[in-house]
């Protein structure tokens, strides 16, 4: 019981920055020491364990302090500018061709920034496209992540008809 | 960990982050106009608000807020997003409001730690 509180506590401090998700590994790799000592709580434990794994996936330490490879910033800016290029250069603004070429673009943002096989991160891609009216426009955005691992990429692309603006965010998994 | 992770603080609450980010636009852009000089505020403000509100719920989350604020001209514009993250904990939700001279925008992307 007391185990499980100390691991509440640890964990709460983790959103805070890397440092202390440091410590919960730590306090976590104590557990599984004092687990192989006395095999009857270990036993019931697991059996707890199991009815949740259902739930979570357990994973096994890994004692990395932070990413061993780091988001390319500039690489998915020349494919964010590739794919706003190849599909927007010459194309008009009309409202269902727009609506899937949005998806459409996304998705293949999607897929090429996967493609460049970056372990440990999660990324989301925003794409908007719109029609050229005259209008005001005001985009902005703001995160709570990890500064030192996490990042963003954005490219805009404009033509007479249309604008077409793409984002990158990749946030570092722990 | 598994004893943290329960069913009410593992997940992403979409009905919950809706209602708070609806709340955070009507208090910063609520019966004004569309204003050129203002608006840089406004996408600050709606961004900063909706972000301290999800960091009050307290879960193990890392958040990216988006706000978008268009004049209304009668120009379209459409919006998508893919994500590559873990569907049983990641979470988003996207807020559509407007007025009579404006549409806001707001998107909340929550990825989970660990």
């Amino acid at each position: 019981m007391s185990d499980v509180a100390k691991d509440k506590s640890q964990k709460r401090e983790k959103r805070t920055g890397k440092v202390s998700s440091e410590g919960s590994h730590g306090v976590k790799g104590n557990t599984r020491t004092k687990d192989s000592i006395s095999t009857v709580s270990c036993l019931t434990e697991l059996g707890h364990h199991d009815e949740n794994i259902r739930m979570t996936v357990t994973m096994e330490n890994t004692y990395q302090m932070g990413p061993h490879k780091r988001f390319p910033v500039p690489a998915v800016t020349d494919i964010l500018k590739d794919v706003l290029v190849s599909y927007l250069q010459e194309e008009k603004y009309e409202v269902e061709w727009s609506q899937k070429m949005t998806k459409t673009i996304c998705e293949v943002i999607r897929a090429r920034v996967k493609d460049l096989m970056i372990p440990r991160y999660k990324t989301v891609v925003l794409v908007h496209i719109g029609q050229l009216n005259g209008q005001s426009m005001q985009m902005s955005s703001r995160c709570l992540w990890d500064a030192s691992n996490d990042t963003f990429a954005s490219y805009s692309f404009k033509n007479s008809s249309l604008f077409g603006v793409a984002t990158v965010y990749a946030v570092y998994y722990e | 960990m598994e004893e943290f992770h329960n069913g009410n603080e593992g997940s992403f609450n979409q009905e919950e982050v809706d209602n708070s980010i609806k709340e955070c636009i009507e208090s910063v852009v609520g019966g004004d106009d569309y204003s050129q000089s203002l608006v840089n505020k406004w996408t600050a403000g709606i961004v900063e608000r909706c972000l301290t509100q999800l960091v009050k719920q307290g879960k193990p989350y890392k958040y990216i807020v988006t706000c978008a604020v268009m004049q209304k001209t009668g120009a379209g514009l459409h919006t998508a997003n893919s994500c590559y993250w873990d569907t049983t904990m990641d979470g988003s939700c996207t807020v559509r409001w407007e007025n009579r001279t404006m549409y806001c925008v707001v998107s909340v992307f929550a990825v989970a730690i660990a």
